[in-house]
């Protein structure tokens, strides 16, 4: 297994602690370049710009953050930032406004009073764990979607008058509420084959289910939690289906995570539904598709607790990026070719995607939160390609490669002649 | 700042990493035949690192050597290997360790080479045929070079250097099919009479059968000397004093435009040898033009102590320009390049730093060389923790390739239609 160092990191200050969950990369400020997230357990909520060590933006939430997420929520074509924590609440920055404001006037020190309060607050059933803003029906539009303690999904729209023009005009109301045999670790979306959206909850044991959106189906249905306490009082509700894999699970109340929509490199393919991956706990990696079609499994001898997607050679392609307790980092290839990294730590919570870390623009980054009060941001991490590679195999990718090697005399075959050529070229042509 | 932009400028990127279960040393790394190499550590285990070649694929195989006659309570301190002068060119590998069974520490030297036809160069049964030789000394640097005899004749030696103040010299006896010490003097007149124990030496063979030899000792001296090889006899010889531990000194030559004055027709670079030195506590520096003017002309390479102690060097093409860069590895964890500036006006020529990079421990010992077999090598970094093989960009390096090979094609025949390819500043290689 091909194993690397990365070193390149940036080191972030966090004294707090937090829930595996409150934590992601997102463009909270909608300036294009993505911003880390994070919210503790004191319901401080932080926002980490560029490779600044300190955090560019605090805020104050009540109550103790599982939580945090960044999206547009409320359908106007700009990204919220939001948290929620374990008691209840609902918060939602408009940081975007905030920064406006705070250019504008030229400020500094605008951290402080009314600033540091969320735009809007709602309560919430308590106990969230995972949270996903997405279009999980297909309308176009997103949804908030938050998984609780007590195996319980809930799916929310925002809704405000036509006439409001601040936030505090809105609520979110509640679409659709789905109680699982398990406990839901992630939340995600992946597309079915038709090209639908599909919700899909990790389930224990290496499973998922996908939560089926009924008000699309009986659009005259009132969407609301008497709805779905009918259908769910006689065993599993028929909007749940459940899936099993199958596989070396040696215990099926491991937990389990789950990410979809990897990104299958080019449109044709991604039109075939998407694509997407499951971890537990116990060590299994594996790659599927909406039909359920098995791609590969891996089994490791790690805990991985965190499941991450992320194109690490830029071709378009989504890699799977797992991670375990202790640091072990695995990234995956649709192909199955692994590439190992060894965090020296014991890990907190880690996710993986772009960051505008350096150079003022997204780059693909790994990060770490340790159990040290520090968050570290591997933003070095590109790599040319996912397998070892000699320069002999991107030659003979290269289009008129083998015509210059027999006008020069040299059978591209001949190995030995082709690297005494190649060796002379570079270290004697010059 | 400058030192963080220069971070990204490194033209390596990671290939593969292999952690080592016991650490190493500055003496622990060394090539083994074309595309291998060997890797020793403080625990008496040898590893060889190469890439497997398989179906279209290659893959880094980190593979432990079983070498014969190593006790399991041994600590080894140095490895080195070369080929055998032409014509025989069979692999012989060479190991120092310390055998420490409570009581006494005994330090020896095990030398591995086979003689059957067929398996010289076969790592596993070189490994089996040792000549174990007891040291009376403690074994630091294990150092290989090439004699060059009146007759023409080629024969490379291994060197030793030694907690006794001296360095021991091991040649082939052929009729005996066995390596033993022969003294240095006969051969290396320049490495009697030491001032101190010698922690790194080099020897470079340069034109009119001569060559430079070069020594840094423990208590900071540095020896340096010019000596025709036939006799063989000094020439010329200098001592300088540092005020630490030398690490390194290498010799290499460097491509320099002449002076004005000079009335040399012949292009308007010339040659010199320089020599780097590093030290523990101080600044590396290169002393230009040591064959001409001795130690007289030091060039300090700037930034190098802002890292710790400089433990290893290598001096290498990397942008395939045909001039050498300056490599240097520190205990600070960083990679450090610094480029030749040619001089301008009335500026001297100066090493710059244009790259560095960091590892995640102290870098004890760096060489490059092919080990993917494509022709292009690879940097082979030992730090505390591992291997670390670096490799050139791949896609960069190719377009140069191709557009040197359409070059070259093109002075073959006139009528090129291959179309250049434009990527890379190469403008001043072309000649």
């Amino acid at each position: 297994m091909r194993s690397l160092s990365f070193v390149q990191r940036v080191c972030l200050d966090f004294t707090g602690s937090l829930f595996p969950h409150a934590i992601c990369l997102g463009d909270a400020d909608n300036d294009s370049l993505n911003e880390l997230v994070v919210g503790d357990t004191s319901g401080k909520l932080y926002i980490y710009k560029n490779d600044d060590s300190k955090p560019w933006l605090t805020r104050t939430c009540v109550g103790m953050l599982t939580c945090v997420g960044v999206g547009d929520l409320c359908n106007k074509g700009k990204n919220l930032v939001v948290a929620a924590g374990a008691e209840g609440w609902f918060h939602v920055f408009d940081i975007t406004s905030a920064a406006a404001k705070a250019e504008s006037s030229g400020q500094h020190e605008w951290l402080s009073g009314d600033e540091q309060k969320p735009c809007f607050t709602q309560h919430i059933p308590a106990n969230a764990k995972v949270m996903l803003i997405s279009d999980i029906d297909g309308d176009g539009r997103s949804e908030l979607v938050v998984g609780y303690t007590d195996r319980v999904v809930r799916a929310f729209r925002w809704e405000e008058p036509p006439d409001a023009t601040d936030l505090s005009a809105g609520h979110l109301i509640l679409l659709k509420k789905w109680l699982l045999e398990g406990q839901v670790d992630s939340l995600s979306v992946n597309s079915a084959p038709d090209g639908r959206p599909e919700l899909m909850v990790s389930q224990p044991g290496c499973g998922y289910a996908v939560l089926l959106c009924s008000w699309t189906q009986d659009g005259a249905a009132v969407p609301g939690e008497s709805h779905v306490n009918a259908s769910a009082g006689g065993g599993p509700s028929r909007d749940i289906v459940l899936h099993l894999t199958t596989g070396r699970i040696h215990n099926k109340n491991v937990s389990t995570h789950l990410i979809g929509s990897i990104r299958r490199g080019s449109k044709e393919d991604d039109s075939k539904g998407g694509l997407f991956a499951l971890c537990t706990l116990d060590g299994t990696l594996k790659l599927m598709d909406s039909s359920e079609q098995l791609l590969w499994s891996v089994q490791v001898d790690h805990q991985l607790f965190a499941l991450q997607k992320l194109d690490i050679t830029g071709d378009g392609r989504e890699e799977v990026v797992a991670c375990a307790w202790d640091g072990q980092t695995y990234i995956i290839d649709h192909n199955r070719t692994v590439v190992r990294f060894q965090f020296d730590e014991n890990v907190n919570a880690f996710c993986a995607g772009l960051y505008a870390c350096k150079q003022g623009r997204n780059i693909p980054c790994l990060v770490y939160v340790s159990f040290s009060h520090k968050i570290y941001v591997y933003w070095r991490v590109e790599l040319e390609c996912m397998e070892p590679t000699s320069l002999k195999r991107v030659l003979e990718d290269r289009p008129g490669y083998t015509h210059l090697l027999s006008k020069l005399g040299v059978e591209p075959s001949d190995a030995e002649a082709v690297r005494k050529l190649i060796g002379d070229v570079l270290y004697r042509d010059s | 700042m400058m030192m963080a932009d220069a971070e990204d400028l490194c033209p390596f990127a990671e290939d593969s990493f292999s952690r080592f279960p016991s650490q190493s040393n500055i003496y622990g790394l060394c090539q083994a035949g074309e595309d291998e190499l060997l890797a020793a550590t403080l625990k008496g285990k040898v590893v060889c690192f190469r890439y497997q070649d398989l179906q279209q694929k290659i893959r880094p195989v980190a593979k432990e050597v079983q070498f014969t006659y190593i006790p399991v309570d041994a600590e080894i301190v140095s490895i080195d290997a070369f080929n055998k002068s032409a014509p025989h060119r069979g692999l012989v590998v060479g190991i120092t360790f310390i055998k420490d069974s409570g009581d006494k520490a005994t330090p020896f030297l095990n030398i591995y080479c086979e003689y059957e036809p067929g398996s010289e160069f076969n790592l596993e049964s070189i490994a089996q045929s040792c000549l174990n030789l007891e040291l009376q000394f403690t074994p630091f640097q294990l150092y290989h070079t090439e004699l060059q005899y009146e007759e023409g004749q080629r024969e490379t030696v291994f060197l030793l250097s030694g907690h006794d103040q001296r360095i021991h010299l091991y040649k082939e006896n052929a009729s005996l099919h066995q390596f033993e010490e022969q003294p240095v003097e006969r051969f290396f007149p320049e490495l009697n009479d030491l001032p101190s124990n010698v922690l790194w030496m080099n020897v470079l063979s340069i034109e009119g059968s001569r060559r430079l030899t070069a020594f840094g000792c423990q208590n900071g001296c540095v020896g340096l000397a010019l000596v025709n090889q036939r006799g063989p006899e000094i020439l010329q010889s200098w001592r300088l004093q540092q005020d630490s531990p030398i690490s390194t000194v290498l010799l290499f030559p460097l491509k320099v435009a002449a002076e004005i004055s000079s009335t040399c027709d012949q292009g308007n670079q010339v040659m010199e040898y320089n020599l780097l030195v590093s030290s523990t506590l101080e600044m590396a520096v290169v002393y230009r033009d040591v064959e001409r003017c001795g130690v007289s002309r030091p060039v300090c390479l700037a930034g190098s102590d802002q890292s710790d102690a400089a433990l290893c060097a290598l001096i290498i093409d990397l942008d395939f320009d045909g001039q050498l860069e300056v490599l240097l590895g520190t205990y600070g964890q960083d990679l450090l390049c610094y480029k030749f500036q040619q001089p301008t006006g009335s500026m001297d020529g100066q090493f710059q730093l244009i790259w560095r990079r960091s590892f995640k421990s102290p870098l004890l010992s760096i060489i490059y060389l092919d080990l993917t077999g494509d022709g292009l090598k690879e940097l082979a970094i030992l730090t505390i923790k591992g291997l670390h093989i670096l490799q050139h960009s791949l896609s960069s390096t190719a377009d140069l390739v191709l557009q040197r090979l359409a070059h070259r094609a093109g002075t073959i025949s006139t009528a090129a239609q291959i179309q250049p390819i434009a990527a890379q500043d190469t403008e001043q290689t072309k000649d």
